[in-house]
């Protein structure tokens, strides 16, 4: 039995017994507190489904404030003592307590038989951009499945991701898996039909990731393009740091050093060594703002041959959540002679990283985004809700008009008595008794 | 990884313990604590199916029932506090006929 397997087992059996305890205790106390404690079971289980803001919640307005809530008016009732004295349905406890089980037996039963886990996870189609690092082909026109996603895209640039249809799930011994499906992408040189490259990709829907993202890296030379495909990694880091991925689309493999000291080339430190050309590094997470001044690409193998250095700190640099993937490549300038000279350059191209599932971070996004109607119309209610626990208890609603009291009090006694009788009680012409009028006269409350 | 099953039959189990709770007991109190009971029982089956889509609209649908429910809870204990003005019980067999 795994670790997750028993704690589910023994927060289950707690957070079942709590409920229990709670529906079996003779006091209204002990019941609210054995509820407490359900709660919190129920609050452990969120945590181990992954829903780390869910649980917070859970406990401060479940387990907190509903429950102090609760607690207050038990004791400003004074009703903790149960006491069962007059059970006036006999009947009704057998039959729920029959209609409780069946119901329990069929959900059973149809949670088992739904098969609920063979159906798998929601798949999560392929997204794909494409970076266009081709030294000497300029402005490109980049299309997906015949299908233009970014005209005369220049050098260095990135297109937005495109969403790819989904790919076909089949059936493989009984569980369903997906086996990719090939797309197409094709880049022509702006504004033309010669295509440049066309290149065959097969990408898979995943289930394990909440965004499935690729990158194209286009680079080579328009007489030699080549396309190579990095996935994006797009989770959130820990705490305050962001994500570097390199990838050489120069000609030559290449070293990325971190010259830490003017002075002292023994502190320089070596961030990745010999990248070959069309290969990627995914580098650990790098903590925010990062100094990237000192950092630069060098030819593999002699740190001396410095090619390019990322000292633009408005460009290069380690922003928080995001996912940056670094392109050393070669631009072609024109300088008048026939070949032309390539410039080593880095291309940055960014993307946010995807916001943590059931954190935060995720829950604040969905909540000010999608359910934002929803988040309004709630507050509403809140406030109605409030308005209406403040008339429901106000003292003062529920006491008669002082002027109905006084009526009733000044009726002649000899009318009741009459009435009740069902008789005269007065003589003819006998004058009707009156009490003596008395100073600062109360009228008693009714109905209290 | 703990089976979505698991966590459904669970979230089932509670949800049975709080309807006998509000059919059987006779304290308004505790009718309203089993509701309570019953309204979590449901929110643990929302949030296992939010895992097993990997969709996170299942735990804000969690989140709105339990702002509905805090609303809920202000609104029924504020009856019950104005219902103990007049009949001096909170025995819902005592409450059952209509009248003020």
């Amino acid at each position: 039995m795994t670790m997750d397997v028993a704690l589910f087992i023994t927060v289950g059996v707690v957070a079942v017994a709590a409920a229990v305890m709670m529906l079996l205790s003779e006091n209204a106390v002990h019941s609210a507190l054995f509820l407490i404690i359900n709660f919190m079971g129920v609050a452990f289980l969120y945590l181990m489904l992954d829903a780390p803001f869910l649980t917070m919640i859970q406990i401060a307005v479940y387990a907190g404030a509903i429950m102090v809530l609760f607690l207050f008016v038990i004791m400003l009732l004074g009703a903790e003592k149960l006491g069962e004295p007059t059970r006036q349905f006999r009947w009704l406890a057998p039959v729920s307590l029959a209609l409780a089980l069946a119901f329990l037996v069929i959900t059973s039963i149809a949670i088992i038989q739904g098969r609920i886990d063979l159906q798998g996870p929601a798949t999560q189609p392929p997204a794909l951009r494409v970076v266009n690092a081709l030294t000497d082909a300029g402005a490109v026109d980049v299309y997906l499945n015949g299908e233009r996603v970014a005209p005369a895209l220049p050098f260095g640039e990135a297109t937005e991701y495109t969403v790819l249809p989904a790919a076909a799930v089949v059936a493989v011994d009984g569980a369903e898996a997906d086996t990719g499906r090939e797309y197409t992408l094709t880049i022509n040189a702006a504004g033309t039909d010669t295509a440049l490259m066309t290149s065959p990709l097969v990408l898979a829907s995943r289930t394990d990731r909440q965004i499935n993202a690729y990158t194209v890296v286009a680079h080579g030379t328009s007489s030699a393009p080549q396309a190579s495909l990095v996935s994006d990694n797009l989770e959130t880091t820990d705490n305050r740091a962001g994500r570097l991925t390199l990838f050489n689309a120069f000609e030559r493999p290449v070293d990325l050093w971190n010259f830490r000291s003017e002075t002292n080339p023994d502190d320089d430190v070596a961030v990745t060594t010999d990248l070959a050309p069309g290969s990627g590094v995914e580098l650990a997470a790098i903590p925010e703002n990062t100094d990237l001044r000192a950092w630069a690409f060098t030819e593999a193998g002699n740190k001396e041959a410095v090619l390019f250095r990322l000292n633009n700190p408005e460009v290069y640099r380690i922003r928080r959540d995001e996912a940056q993937l670094l392109v050393f490549a070669g631009e072609h300038i024109a300088d008048g002679t026939e070949q032309g000279s390539i410039r080593p350059v880095a291309l940055p191209v960014a993307s946010r990283a995807a916001a943590d599932f059931g954190g935060p971070h995720g829950a604040g996004e969905l909540l000010f985004t999608r359910y934002m109607l929803p988040v309004q119309l709630l507050a509403v209610l809140l406030l109605v809700a409030m308005i209406g626990a403040i008339v429901l208890t106000h003292k003062e609603t529920f006491q008669p008009r002082r002027r109905d009291v006084r009526r009733r009090v000044a009726q002649p006694l000899t009318t009741a008595i009459s009435a009740q009788v069902g008789q005269d009680v007065l003589q003819p012409g006998e004058e009707t008794p009156r009490l003596p009028p008395q100073e600062d006269e109360q009228p008693q409350p009714v109905g209290d | 990884m703990v089976q979505t099953e698991a966590y459904v039959i669970l979230s089932a189990v509670l949800f049975v313990l709080g309807v006998m709770g509000v059919l059987l007991k006779r304290n308004a109190i505790l009718v309203y604590m089993s509701v309570e009971l019953m309204l979590n029982a449901a929110n643990l089956a929302l949030v296992a199916f939010a895992r097993q889509w990997n969709q996170m609209d299942g735990q804000m649908f969690v989140f709105f029932v339990m702002t509905v429910a805090a609303a809920e809870v202000a609104i029924g204990l504020a009856l019950i506090v104005a219902i103990f003005r007049t009949k001096r019980s909170t025995n819902i067999d005592q409450l059952h006929q209509m009248e003020g």
